[in-house]
């Protein structure tokens, strides 16, 4: 090919390319948008289906609670901290009452903490079912989304019976966990503990639970159109990962065996097996993986944790006023959606000086700019749903 | 009585407008009573599929009243159309949706002659006008002034467009077995036909046990019943409406009645596709013993459409949504080069039985 | 280099191999003075060298894991909550949380800026995740992030004043209306008598564990 042939070949591409040049549309997903997962915002550049351009806005949900907090006692802000990760409540409160703790130097009955393991478990189950709802729904799967909700009930219940709410248990004190409101009357003599026939409960409704485990497996995991429209998506190496501070099921699928459980004690997790679950590439699909197999693997733990639960006090002796000596102390924990912290700084009052939230979605999302440039639309949801966040754990 | 039947029937045999008009009354009820049928049977078998109770209380039983409850609901509500709109293409977009699904009820033969038309190009006709309900959407999507409505219109356009060929070439086949586009035609085909020189027990046709078109043109049913089903914008194909990515495309900015329209429509669109399906391959209104008591054929039919229709339930609750690439991936290079080999194949079959 | 001792005496293992870790990196980053204060590694470091010794955690240390970054306004003059319970120097410390995912290791990198005109070189060139904690950081406490690509605000609208977790900022309901709000509760079904509205009551209807004694709270 000659030069001149060559450069009227290339002018002619360039030349149809201007000719067929459409202006980019912005596509405003959010703050109202039924896969949004509340408040989120995504202001897209689209180009027909593809995606040129994304940039999240965040905001809509900011309440402040680092604010409030300066304002607020220990035991108050345990009301607060209960509602940053809402799917997850109980599993909140932990990391930012094992700080107290410690900076008090309590030692927490084991059976309170044997108690919050469970507990915490159970959150976390209640937690990844709502993503095994919600994430075949935005692919267009209507069905798992009831399967996984009536499983969800069942662990529902049993929280409720423990601490009376569902969503916001509010059952952590300082020093351990509330005595159980139903179990007589609130005098010191009665005893107070976890409601009668709840272990039972709890190892009936986990076997049930794994053999949902294995429904969902046949439903949706083995099926080729979510396996289509899975695979090879939103794929996130581990170094991106780490970068942008990305934790729990989601740094997990990347192919990192990080997990917190394993390497702080602020709970009994060194007395009982559980695998480290990890995926491979780290695409939407090892998202889903990760999270059904935590499932099984939470279901285990409090399997485990309900057969050795000692027996003893529930609550360690603390004063009635709780004043926190000076001191910074930063506790974190794995919570179902990442490393939830609590960096409390106490100048010895009875309330912090300055509490920072360290919240997993929020880490979480912000990477998701990146993975979404040259998608499509329907890509979008798929990496969105995927990363399974919360706003109120976002915005905090 | 039996006189004053008799010389009703004698008038309309006799009188062409009369009797296309009762013809055009009947397929009027027909319409109406076939959306809420199978939007019952959705609500119902969806709740079943999804451990649940369904509609319980409307109608004392069964919830059997919830889709007239439903559109009493939605005739009462405000007819919203947005500022931006492009108001006479607004308003238009779901009459036009809803005439194809008429208009596909007229040459359906529900009995041996049963069809308000019998064309002789029926099929060709069929294909015709099941393609206006799409542009009726991209009408919805256009008009709304909504980017959310105009993604789903151009998404259904080009839906159509890639399935419309796979529907073409699935149903040539049947074409080339039957020698007749005519629907009725095409009915008494598979009834005379004769599988390997046997043609059924007695003097019952082979039709009347198995469908041959069903058994023969297998590869074509399937292409047939997939491309219905995207035309249709079921799941797996409903990315046009795919609330979780569009919010619900172009339906996203109708309310009231004009929504109930489309709701309908779509109802019934899936009642007159599987009813083509069944004429084609299942052997419309044939079944045993309908050459002796011929009012078992509507019967016949309205069974085989039924089977269609909850196969299509049974996929929605069942399947997520393709990507829009997979989509036009699965049409073009998936359906088509099938298609066409199914037509040599039947070529080659005709020339040789 | 100045060692700092951690407040707690290190007695156990566990404390003596933190504080010996806390000290390795003190000295490969060049740290001003480290504490292993509650077992939550400190490193202060100066604002010049903030980007490098975090730069130098990420490639030699393995440090890779980008947790959080943030701030806290230490001022003696507070428009909420408590003042801190000695003088303090008045000062914005910048924390920044790396971690390895090996070991479960967590840094805290320290650094002091002044209350006017807080400055730092930002870390986005280094983890790229800092991006959306220092707008936090930028719109909560008014610090500058020299080179940040998009220094706009994050949760606050785009007109709001103000920087409100400065010390400075008052909390404006509590302005209006102090803790614990309008008291208009209705009394037990069994109880005799209604509630009384206004401060009478205040002590009845306080959530257990706040005393009397401190108002604002």
């Amino acid at each position: 090919m000659t030069l001149e042939q060559d450069a009227l070949k290339h002018f002619s591409e360039v030349s149809v390319a201007l000719e067929l040049q459409t202006p980019d549309m912005t596509l405003n997903i959010g703050p109202q948008h039924p896969s949004t997962h509340g408040v989120l915002r995504i202001v897209a550049q689209v180009d027909g289906e593809r995606v040129t351009d994304v940039k999240p806005v965040i905001g809509y949900m900011h309440r402040g609670y680092e604010k409030i907090a300066e304002v607020r006692t220990y035991p108050q802000i345990t009301a607060l901290v209960n509602r940053i990760d809402w799917v997850s409540g109980f599993a909140n409160e932990i990391p930012f009452m094992a700080a107290t703790e410690k900076l008090m130097d309590i030692e927490v009955p084991e059976r309170a903490r044997y108690i919050r393991m469970i507990l915490t478990e159970m959150a976390r189950i209640s937690s990844h079912l709502m993503f095994m709802a919600s994430y075949p729904l935005e692919l267009g799967a209507t069905t798992p989304l009831m399967f996984a909700l009536r499983e969800r009930e069942r662990v529902l219940d049993l929280i409720e019976s423990v601490t009376g709410g569902r969503f916001h248990p509010n059952f952590n004190r300082i020093g351990g966990v509330k005595p159980n409101a139903g179990a007589g009357p609130s005098q010191k003599k009665a005893v107070q503990d976890l409601p009668k026939g709840f272990l039972q409960a709890a190892r009936d409704a986990m076997d049930e639970l794994l053999s949902t485990c294995d429904q969902f497996d046949e439903l949706v995991t083995g099926n080729e159109i979510f396996l289509a429209r899975c695979k090879g998506v939103g794929i996130m190496s581990a170094a991106l990962a780490a970068d942008f501070g990305v934790s729990g099921p989601n740094l997990r699928a990347s192919g990192v065996a990080f997990d917190l459980r394993t390497h702080t004690d602020y709970l009994p997790y060194d007395q009982v097996n559980f695998d480290v679950v990890t995926g491979t590439v780290g695409d939407s699909f090892d998202r889903w993986q990760v999270r059904l197999e935590e499932i099984r693997q939470a279901a285990y733990i409090v399997q485990q944790a309900v057969d050795q639960i000692p027996s003893g006090p529930l609550q360690a002796k603390v004063p009635k006023i709780i004043k926190v000596p000076k001191g910074e102390v930063y506790v974190r924990a794995e919570n179902p959606k990442g490393e939830m912290g609590y960096y409390i700084v106490s100048e010895g009052g009875q309330g912090p000086y300055r509490l920072k939230i360290r919240s997993a979605s929020y880490s979480n999302i912000s990477v998701i700019p990146q993975l979404l440039e040259g998608v499509l639309v329907p890509d979008i949801i798929a990496i969105m749903g995927s990363f399974d966040f919360v706003l109120g754990d976002v915005d905090r | 009585m039996r006189i004053m039947i008799d010389s009703v029937v004698e008038f309309l045999q006799g009188n062409f407008w009369a009797l296309t008009a009762l013809k055009l009354v009947a397929i009027l009820t027909l319409i109406p009573v076939s959306g809420l049928a199978i939007g019952f049977a959705e609500l119902k078998l969806s709740a079943k599929m999804q451990n649940r109770v369904g509609p319980y209380f409307a109608g004392g039983r069964w919830g059997w009243a919830q889709l007239l409850a439903d559109g009493i609901k939605f005739i009462q509500k405000e007819d919203i159309i947005p500022a931006d709109a492009d108001r006479p293409v607004f308003r238009w977009a779901p009459a036009l949706v809803m005439v194809s699904a008429v208009g596909l009820f007229v040459v359906i033969p529900f009995w041996d002659g049963g069809a308000v038309a019998d064309l002789s190009i029926g099929i060709f006709y069929v294909l015709a006008i099941s393609s206006i309900s799409t542009i009726g959407i991209l009408m919805a999507g256009w008009s709304s002034a909504n980017k959310y409505s105009l993604m789903g219109g151009l998404r259904a356009a080009g839906q159509l467009i890639a399935y419309e060929l796979p529907m073409v070439l699935a149903v040539i086949g049947v074409v080339i077995m039957a020698g007749t586009m005519s629907l009725s035609g095409i009915v008494k085909a598979q009834a005379d036909f004769s599988l390997f020189g046997w043609s059924g027990f007695g003097d019952q046709p082979i039709a009347n046990f198995i469908s041959p078109f069903f058994i023969l043109q297998f590869v074509g049913f399937l292409i047939f019943f997939i491309s219905a089903l995207a035309e249709l914008s079921r799941i797996p194909f409903d990315m046009p409406i795919a609330e979780s990515e569009l919010v619900t495309g172009y339906l996203t900015e109708y309310s009231g009645f004009r929504f109930l329209f489309f709701f309908l429509a779509e109802f019934s669109n899936m009642f007159t596709m599987s009813a083509i399906a069944a004429t084609l391959f299942l052997g419309g209104y044939l079944g045993p013993f309908v050459d002796v008591a011929p009012w078992l054929g509507p019967l016949y039919l309205v069974t085989k459409i039924g089977v269609l229709c909850f196969l299509m339930i049974w996929f929605r609750w069942t399947f997520p949504r393709f990507r829009e690439d997979q989509l036009q991936s699965v049409a073009w290079k998936v359906l088509v080069p099938l298609g066409l080999a199914n037509i040599v194949v039947t070529a080659i079959f005709k020339v040789v039985m | 280099m100045t060692n700092s001792p951690s407040d707690l005496p290190a007695t156990d293992e566990a404390s003596v191999q933190m504080d010996t870790y806390a000290a390795a990196v003190a000295d490969a980053v060049g740290a001003l003075s480290w504490s292993t204060n509650f077992a939550t590694v400190k490193v202060v470091v100066a604002p010049d060298e903030w980007v490098n010794s975090l730069r130098t955690a990420k490639t030699d240390l393995g440090l890779v894991f980008f947790s959080f970054l943030s701030a806290i306004h230490w001022a003696n003059d507070v428009e909420v909550g408590d003042p801190p319970a000695e003088t303090v120097d008045e000062r914005i410390e910048v924390l920044a949380a790396v971690g390895d995912l090996t070991d479960g290791r967590l840094v805290h990198f320290s650094t002091a800026l002044p209350v006017d005109g807080a400055a730092l070189a930002t870390l986005t060139t280094v983890y790229a995740g800092a991006n959306w904690h220092e707008r936090e950081a930028a719109e909560m406490f008014n610090i500058d992030f020299v080179g940040h690509p998009q220094l706009e605000k994050l949760y606050l609208p785009s007109e709001f004043e103000g920087h409100p977790l400065r010390k400075s900022f008052p909390l404006l309901s509590r302005e209006v209306k102090p803790w614990p709000g309008m008291v208009d509760v209705e009394g037990m079904p069994d109880s005799t008598e209604p509630a009384e509205e206004g401060d009478s009551s205040d002590a009845e209807t306080l959530p257990s564990g706040v005393s009397t004694e401190n108002p604002g709270r």
